[in-house]
């Protein structure tokens, strides 16, 4: 029971990486990013690449990995959702668009690494155990820099301008345009953050299991599940979501075989949906 | 310089789809004025506002502002420019802070934004009380105040305001005009639209009466206060 | 040249299938306006309803039928509680649905026989002697196929169809002409999914063999690059992307022998195509081929 509390908030802590991104990205630019998922497996591929072929150490090689991945979000957004945007392009396109870029990322990856596990290069971990409840030390690894990354974010969010003006974009993105906030710098920056955050997520979820193309993809749902706990757009509640879908699926394996944590999260999200669509601390 | 005019719309033709919405409308305002537009429900007066301000793209005539062509460009350059609009409603950041809320009114600003934001608290002490509260919790008296303090943080050459009084309970209404001329006698000459006809007009340098889209009167505050048909349309007999 | 002539069949076969397929979702998509993503769940549900009930004893005529009817009854269960929600959440729902029904087939083995799969089951064409298998299975799909098309051509052209239409069009203006949308949404995706199940059982039959792989959450984004490739709204349309989706899939598959690249790169590389295709249709040309500009109102 508290061995599986512990899986649970490792597992949260990851989804909710995830979360935090895909909620601000949702809200602000109001695209559902089904390529949110391809992100976190890339930014764990590119840190397996500078990491295992490239020879660097792994906290290095994740520091690159991480803004590497950031770094590409902000291009797509100058060469694709820039120009939708302009466009006019609704949620439905950028949607639509959104699943082809998943297809692309993911089959890249495929491409280049091909579709079998690969793991980081590290140091053999030992189990801390106590009193016969076992915790990795990635899993330790996991939920401190979870928490000084949600840490840093709060603070990026009540006290930077650029912070501020995006939550003045989620509140109301034409009043931020007609305020003067410069709105297509603050996406990028919401891009930059939501994408790096997902690939720190990503490079945690290979510390703690294996790398692979589609775990981007299976996380998706859970992440899906949590935003929409937390409310779109609501940083805090995508934290606080992820965390509670991450312990209800690994406290779910005590009374349901394992291979249905996946539906858990489901039906979290579908109750959620039906009954309080705005999310648990929404109050529209 | 031929005249004193800070801005001017010139016949103006805008709409949402094909339907034109504005069919030719003109206004000016000069220097230090308050000028008011008044007209029915649906009479395009929010719609001027925005083709003014670049929210909606004229599909003919001019906006002047300060002996400059600014038509069709984008709010973003228009606040730029020195100008300020407070739209009819969703005119505030709700879960921004008041001080967060006048902070993104000069997002556009390097520096000196913490004295400014002082300087419009100690002129709307109501919201200094309350400056570190979300404006969701606040009431609509104070929600007006806290957009136009947004607007003021520019310090504009000219501030638009569409319909600060709506849905005010009187004595709000009193203060919000009270405002509104107190920010005029500091220098900044406002724009104004307002279905509370006979309070604006008393305040205002001159008027302009919208109908369906084109102008339909204009003149004097206190002259239009008097005119038969405007009593008879909107100050009620 | 025999190898060459079997297998342009095989490829006529699966285009087919998935022209069907598609149709299905045409008729959700691109006439009523419903975000189906998890329009592969009922691709399997069709199939494994009628094999399953073929297996425990029930004549295979009769358990093609039960499978339609169960595939478009499943689609109504979706769609009631989840109708109410706004698009978006709608099409996260469904991709999760047909997620979930992939992990109830790969582990509920007493059922579904689980990773293996099901075979031993009737097929209709058995008849057929083996070397002719093939082309009577052609033909059965093709006149599927078209029979499928007409059908809906004549209920497009019905009434019923127009109001489908006007949903698409503004959903609000229908409501305020009193017609019941809720319920004209249900009749869509009902038969839509039933049409998907059609598909399902045929694939089984052409394949003779069941397996939770082939019903890949990527299935339903083949259904969704056909319907939008030929033009969101037109079924000659859905016809013709099919035909160059899976043109485009087979050539791709020739290469092993000509290029130096392995089979698993040159299917990343076809999605990673597929991908770009759908992003570019998207930026610059979201009616699709044969789609109609002004009618095509992609955000509802
Ligand atoms: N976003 C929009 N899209 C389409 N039509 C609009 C839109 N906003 C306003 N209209 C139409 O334009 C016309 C003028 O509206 P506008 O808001 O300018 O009127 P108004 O004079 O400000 O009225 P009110 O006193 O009610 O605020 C109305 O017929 C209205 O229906
Ligand atoms: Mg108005």
């Amino acid at each position: 029971m508290i061995q599986q509390l512990i899986f649970g908030i490792v597992t949260g802590s990851i989804i909710a990486l995830g979360a935090i991104g895909l909620s601000m990205i949702y809200d602000i630019l109001d695209l559902v990013n089904f390529a949110h998922g391809d992100f976190m497996t890339l930014g764990a591929y590119l840190t397996f690449l500078f990491n295992v072929s490239l020879n660097l150490n792994l906290i290095l090689a994740a520091a690159l990995g991480i803004i590497l991945t950031g770094v590409i979000s902000l291009i797509l957004d100058k060469i694709m959702w820039k120009k939708l945007r302009d466009k006019g392009a609704g949620s439905i396109t950028l949607l639509i668009t959104a699943i082809g870029l998943a297809l692309v990322i993911r089959n890249l990856i495929v491409f280049q690494w091909g579709g079998s596990n690969v793991g980081f290069d590290l140091p053999l971990s030992q189990n801390l155990n106590f009193h016969g409840i076992m915790i990795s030390t990635s899993g330790v690894l996991t939920v401190v820099v979870a928490a000084l990354l949600m840490i840093a974010l709060d603070l990026i969010l009540r006290k930077t301008k650029i912070g501020k003006a995006m939550r003045a974009l989620s509140d109301n993105k034409n009043l931020a345009r007609i305020t003067g906030i410069n709105v297509d710098n603050i996406i990028l920056w919401t891009w930059g953050i939501g994408t790096s955050f997902a690939a720190v997520g990503g490079v945690l979820y290979g510390l703690n299991t294996v790398i692979r193309p589609d775990m981007g993809w299976f996380l998706l749902l859970p992440i899906f599940a949590a935003v929409i706990l937390g409310g779109i757009g609501n940083p805090y509640g995508a934290m606080v979501g992820g965390l509670i879908i991450g312990i209800s699926q690994e406290m779910s394996t005590i009374i349901l075989p394992s291979s249905y944590k996946i539906a858990v999260s489901f039906v979290i999200l579908i109750l959620v949906m039906l009954i309080k669509p705005e999310g648990i601390f929404g109050e529209k | 310089m031929k005249d004193n005019n800070v801005l001017e719309a010139k016949n103006l033709v805008a709409g949402y789809t094909d339907l034109d919405i504005l069919n030719g409308v003109s206004i000016e305002l000069k220097e230090d004025e308050i000028v008011s537009i008044i007209g029915p429900n649906g009479a395009g007066k929010s719609t001027l506002l925005k083709s003014i301000f670049g929210i909606l793209k004229p599909r003919k005539g001019k906006v002047i502002f300060k002996n400059e062509d600014i038509t069709g460009l984008k709010p973003n350059k228009i606040v730029k420019k020195g100008m300020s609009y407070v739209p009819q409603d969703k005119n505030t950041f709700p879960s921004l802070s008041v001080r967060e809320n006048l902070e993104m009114g000069a997002f556009i600003k390097e520096d000196g934004t913490k004295e400014k934001i002082n300087e419009i608290l100690t002129k709307f002490p109501d919201l200094k009380e309350k400056e570190n509260q979300k404006v969701s919790k606040l009431s609509g008296g104070q929600r007006q105040m806290v957009a136009m303090g947004r607007a003021m943080m520019l310090d504009p050459d000219a501030l638009l305001l569409d319909e600060p009084s709506a849905g005010l309970a009187p004595n709000l209404v009193d203060e919000v005009f009270q405002k509104i001329e107190k920010i005029n006698k500091t220098g900044t000459p406002i724009l104004v639209v307002e279905q509370n006809a006979r309070k604006i007009l008393s305040i205002s340098e001159r008027g302009y009466v919208l109908e369906m889209g084109e102008n339909r009167l204009e003149g004097k505050g206190k002259e239009l206060l008097n005119n038969e048909e405007v009593e008879k349309l909107y100050l009620g007999g | 040249m025999a190898i060459g002539i079997s297998y342009i069949i095989s490829l006529l076969i699966l285009f087919g299938i998935y022209a069907i397929f598609a149709l299905g979702l045409n008729l959700e998509w691109g006439f009523t306006g419903i975000l189906n993503f998890g329009h592969v769940a009922f691709f399997g549900i069709g199939a494994y309803s009628t094999v399953i009930l073929n297996q425990m004893g029930v004549p295979i005529y009769i358990a093609i039928v039960a499978g339609i009817i169960i595939a478009g009854l499943f689609g109504v269960l979706v769609a009631l509680p989840a109708m109410r929600l706004r698009g978006d959440y709608f099409a996260i729902v469904t991709i999760g649905f047909s997620e979930i029904v992939r992990y109830f087939m790969l582990n509920e083995e007493w059922l579904t026989g689980g990773p293996l799969g099901l075979r031993d089951f009737d097929i209709p064409l058995s008849f057929v002697p083996s070397q002719y298998y093939n082309i009577a299975m052609l033909i059965l799909v093709l006149a599927l196929l078209a029979l499928t098309y007409l059908i809906l051509k004549a209920l497009i052209n019905s009434p019923w169809g127009r109001v489908l239409k006007s949903i698409r069009e503004d959903e609000d203006v229908s409501k305020a002409l009193g017609k019941n949308v809720f319920r004209y949404k249900i009749q869509s995706i009902a038969l839509g999914s039933a049409i998907a199940g059609l598909a399902g059982i045929l694939l089984a039959f052409n394949h003779k063999y069941l397996n939770p792989n082939y019903y890949m959450p990527l299935i339903t984004f083949y259904a969704w690059i056909i319907v939008i490739l030929g033009g969101s709204g037109n079924n000659k349309g859905t016809i013709l992307g099919a035909l160059i989706f899976w043109t485009f899939m087979s050539l791709t598959r020739f290469s092993p022998g000509y290029l130096p690249i392995s089979s698993t790169d040159l299917g990343a590389l076809r999605m990673v195509i597929i991908g770009l295709l759908l992003i570019v249709l998207m930026m610059y040309k979201p009616e699709g081929l044969l789609g109609n500009k002004e009618e095509l109102k992609l955000d509802i």
